[in-house]
C-alpha cells in the first residue's frame, strides 16, 4: 500500500514515514501543501495522512481539491488543534478520520489500517475469506488456523490483494503501490512473489486463493466471510 | 464637523439664514412696492392740479400761472418738477423748481394716456416721472396737443427704503443671534448626558470607576447598559485569559519537574513508559485549557446566532465516518429553525464532546435532542441539549463528583476524558447547567446541558 504523508514538521514527518515504512507501507512524503497537493493528485495513493496546518496550501484545501478531483482514497487528518470546530471542518471537507497531536504512533497505525480495510469494504481488522484469515493489526496470515510465515514483501502483496478481495489488480498497480519510488521496477518480480505466496498458502493447490487473469492481473478469489 | 453641537448649530444657522433671508426679501419688496404706489398717487394728484391750473394766455397758447399752489414747484431743487411740452416735445413751460435742470424728455405717451417712467437727471438723481398727453380745445374751437409732465426725485424715497432695510436687517440679525444663543445653550443641556458618559468612560479607563452609572435619560440607558455589558465581558475575558494562562503555566510545571527527575535517573525501570505518561499528562493539560469556552454570557452583544440544525448535521456526518466500524444509529431530534446565541466553536464543543462520548460508549444507539428552553421563543432562545446512549452509563459517584466539586483535571471521569469537563465549563460560561442521569429508554448515560435564554438588552 502506498501512503502519502503531508506534514511540515520534519522530525514528525520522517519519524512517521519511517515507522509506517517499517509496518510495510510504501510512503511518499511532502513537506508543504503545494508539494503535497501535487503528490495527492498525481501519485497512485491508497491513503493520505494530512496535517491541517500546512504552509502554502492548507490541509483543508488539499482535502477539498482531492475530493473535487474525484479521488476517493481515505484521508486521515493530523491536527494540533483539538477543538471540534477544526475536526468537523476537516471531516466535512472530505477527511475520514482524525488524530490529534501529539499522538502515539500506534494510534496512527491503527487508524490507517482501519481506514484501508474500510476502503476495501472490510468491517473488522481481521479479514476472513474461507480458510484464509489475515490479521492486519498483527500482520499475521493463517490458512486453516495454521500460521503462514511470510516475508514483508509477500505480506504486502497478500494484504493488498485481500483488502481488495474480488477486484482485479494489475501487475502495474501492484508494482506502483508496493515498491518504494526508487526501487527497481520489474514486473517479473511480482510473478515470482505471487508464485511463492501460492506455494506457501496453498501447497496442495486445493483452495486457490489467488487467481491469475491473463493480461489483466490478479484477483483474491475466495469469498469474504464478512464485509462492511 | 465631528461634534454634534457644531453640526446642529451650523444646520440651524443655515436654516435661520434661509428663513430670515426670504422674510427680508418679501418685506422689502412689499415695502418698496407700497412706497412707489404712494409716490405714483401723489404724482397723479400733482398732475391733476396742473391740468386744473392751466389756462390759455392772451396769445391763444396754453400757459400755467406764475405761482402754483404747490410750494415745492416754486422752490429751486425741491425735488418736485413740472413741465408743459408741446406736441414736438419742446418745453413750453417749466416749474421754477426745475431751474437749471435738464429733465430728460423721455417718451411721450399716446394721446389721452398716462405714462409712468423712471428717468434720471444729468447728475444721476433718479426720477419718477408721469406724463399725460392731452388735446386741448380752446374757446375758438382750435385743438392743440400738449404733454403735461411731473417728475419727482426718488432720492428721499430711496433713502427711506434703505433706512427700512437697515432696520429690517438689524432686527432680524438680533433675533437670529438670540435664537442661536438660546439654541446652543439648550444643546449644551441636551448633550450633557453624552459628555457625562464620556467622562465616566475616561474614569473607567483611569480605574476610578467600575461601570457607568445608571443615571441617564431613557434614550441613553440602552447605550449605557450595553456599554456596561461590553466592559464586563472584556473584563471577564481578560480575567479568563489570565486565569487560563496562569493555570496552564502552573499545571505544566509538575509534569516538567517529573520529567526532569526521570531524566536524571534514566536507568529506572519503565523509563520510556513513565516519560510518556508525563507527556500525555502535559498534552491533556494543554488540550483542556485550550478547549475552554471562547465566549461567555456577557458576550451576547457580539455573537451571531448559530444554525443548530446545520452544525449538528455536520457533526453527525463527521462522527459517522470516525465511528464507521461501530456504525452507531443516530437519532437526531433538533427543533426546526433552532438557533443558539453563542460562539459556533463553543456549540460544536458542547455537542461534539457529548456525541463523541456517546459514540464511544454506546452499544448501537445514540440520541441527540435540542429544543428551546421552556417558555422561550425559538430564535436566540435558551437551549436544552440532551445526548443519550445505550452504553453502560456513568457511575453515580463519578457523576456526582463531576457535578458538585467542580472539575479538576486529575478528577476527570475516567473514560469520558476531558470532554465532559470542557462541556461543563462551556455550559457554565453561558450561565447554563449540566446534568447527568441514566437514560430511561436507552439505558446508558443521558447528559443534559441547559443554556438559559440570552437576556436581551432591550427587554431587560
Amino acid at each position: 500500500m502506498r501512503l502519502l504523508v503531508i506534514e511540515d514538521d520534519a522530525t514528525l514527518r520522517e519519524s512517521l514515514a519511517r515507522k509506517l515504512g517499517e509496518s510495510g507501507f510504501a510512503v511518499e512524503q511532502a513537506a508543504d501543501g503545494k508539494e503535497g497537493l501535487y503528490f495527492a493528485l498525481e501519485y497512485p495513493i491508497d491513503l493520505a495522512i494530512i496535517d491541517l496546518g500546512l504552509p502554502e496550501v492548507s490541509g483543508l484545501e488539499i482535502i477539498r481539491q482531492v475530493r473535487e478531483q474525484g479521488r476517493s482514497y481515505p484521508i486521515l487528518i493530523l491536527t494540533a488543534r483539538d477543538r471540534w470546530e477544526d475536526k468537523v471542518d476537516g471531516l466535512s471537507a472530505g477527511a475520514d478520520d482524525y488524530v490529534v497531536k501529539p499522538f502515539h504512533f500506534e494510534e496512527v497505525s491503527a487508524r490507517v489500517n482501519a481506514l484501508l480495510r474500510r476502503s476495501g469494504g472490510w468491517a473488522s481488522s481481521v479479514l476472513i475469506a474461507g480458510p484464509v484469515s489475515l490479521d492486519m493489526s498483527r500482520q499475521e496470515l493463517t490458512v486453516n488456523e495454521g500460521a503462514i510465515d511470510l516475508t514483508s514483501f509477500e505480506y504486502k502483496i497478500i494484504e493488498y490483494l485481500m483488502v481488495r478481495a474480488g477486484q482485479v489488480i494489475s501487475k502495474a498497480e501492484l508494482t506502483d503501490r508496493l515498491y518504494d519510488q526508487d526501487f527497481e521496477r520489474d514486473s517479473n518480480v511480482i510473478e515470482v512473489f505471487i508464485g511463492r505466496l501460492r506455494k506457501k498458502m496453498d501447497p496442495e493447490n486445493t483452495i486457490k486463493p489467488i487467481e491469475t487473469l491473463r493480461g489483466r492481473g490478479y484477483r483474491f478469489a475466495l469469498e469474504r466471510n464478512q464485509s462492511g | 464637523m465631528r461634534s454634534l453641537s457644531s453640526r446642529l448649530l451650523v444646520s440651524v444657522s443655515v436654516l435661520l439664514l434661509l428663513f430670515f433671508g426670504a422674510t427680508i426679501a418679501v418685506l422689502d419688496t412689499a415695502f418698496s412696492e407700497a412706497g412707489e404706489q404712494a409716490r405714483r398717487d401723489i404724482l397723479d394728484g400733482h398732475l391733476v392740479a396742473l391740468l386744473a391750473a392751466a389756462e390759455p394766455d392772451d396769445d391763444g397758447n396754453l400757459m400755467l400761472p406764475a405761482r402754483l399752489r404747490e410750494p415745492r414747484f416754486e422752490n429751486i431743487g425741491s425735488g418736485l418738477y413740472a413741465e408743459l411740452l408741446d406736441a414736438d416735445n419742446a418745453v413750453l413751460w417749466r416749474s421754477r423748481s426745475a431751474l437749471g435742470l435738464e429733465i430728460p424728455s423721455g417718451v411721450a405717451p399716446e394721446l389721452g394716456n398716462h405714462l409712468f417712467a423712471r428717468e434720471s437727471l444729468e447728475d444721476g438723481t433718479p426720477l419718477l416721472t408721469l406724463s399725460l398727453a392731452v388735446e386741448w380745445e380752446f374757446d375758438d374751437g382750435k385743438l392743440q396737443s400738449y404733454v403735461f409732465k411731473v417728475a419727482e426725485s426718488l432720492d428721499s424715497f430711496n433713502a427711506q427704503v434703505a433706512g427700512f432695510r437697515r432696520q429690517l436687517f438689524g432686527w432680524f440679525a438680533l433675533v437670529a443671534l438670540t435664537m442661536l444663543l438660546a439654541f446652543s445653550m439648550l444643546l449644551r443641556g441636551l448633550l450633557k448626558p453624552l459628555r457625562k458618559i464620556e467622562t465616566e468612560i475616561t474614569e473607567i479607563e483611569e480605574g476610578k470607576r467600575v461601570a457607568l452609572s445608571g443615571a441617564f435619560p431613557t434614550e441613553l440607558t440602552g447605550v449605557a447598559r450595553n456599554m456596561n455589558l461590553l466592559i464586563d465581558s472584556e473584563r471577564a475575558r481578560s480575567d479568563r485569559y489570565r486565569y487560563t494562562l496562569d493555570n496552564l503555566a502552573h499545571s505544566l510545571k509538575t509534569p516538567l519537574a517529573a520529567m526532569r527527575a526521570l531524566l536524571n535517573d534514566r536507568q529506572t525501570e519503565g523509563f520510556g513508559g513513565r516519560f510518556n505518561e508525563q507527556i500525555d499528562r502535559m498534552d491533556e493539560i494543554v488540550r483542556y485549557q485550550l478547549r475552554k469556552p471562547a465566549a461567555s454570557v456577557a458576550d451576547n452583544l457580539v455573537l451571531k446566532p448559530v444554525n443548530v440544525e446545520a452544525e449538528v448535521t455536520r457533526l453527525v456526518d463527521g462522527l459517522r465516518k470516525v465511528y464507521h466500524d461501530k456504525d452507531p444509529v443516530f437519532d437526531v431530534r433538533v427543533e426546526r429553525g433552532m438557533q443558539f446565541r453563542g460562539d459556533t466553536g463553543d456549540f460544536l464543543e458542547l455537542a461534539g464532546n457529548l456525541l463523541d462520548n456517546a459514540c464511544k460508549w454506546c452499544v448501537k444507539k445514540v440520541r441527540i435532542s435540542i429544543v428551546p428552553s421552556v417558555g422561550a421563543r425559538a430564535i436566540a432562545s435558551g437551549m436544552v441539549l440532551t445526548v443519550a446512549d445505550d452504553g453502560p452509563g456513568i457511575p453515580q459517584d463519578a457523576a456526582d463528583a463531576l457535578l458538585q466539586r467542580g472539575m479538576r483535571l486529575d478528577e476527570s471521569t475516567p473514560g469520558h476524558g476531558i470532554g465532559l469537563a470542557v462541556v461543563k465549563d462551556i455550559a457554565r460560561s453561558y450561565g447554563g447547567r449540566l446534568s447527568i442521569r441514566r437514560s430511561s429508554d436507552l439505558g446508558g448515560a443521558e447528559i443534559t446541558v441547559s443554556i438559559p435564554p440570552v437576556a436581551s438588552s432591550r427587554t431587560q
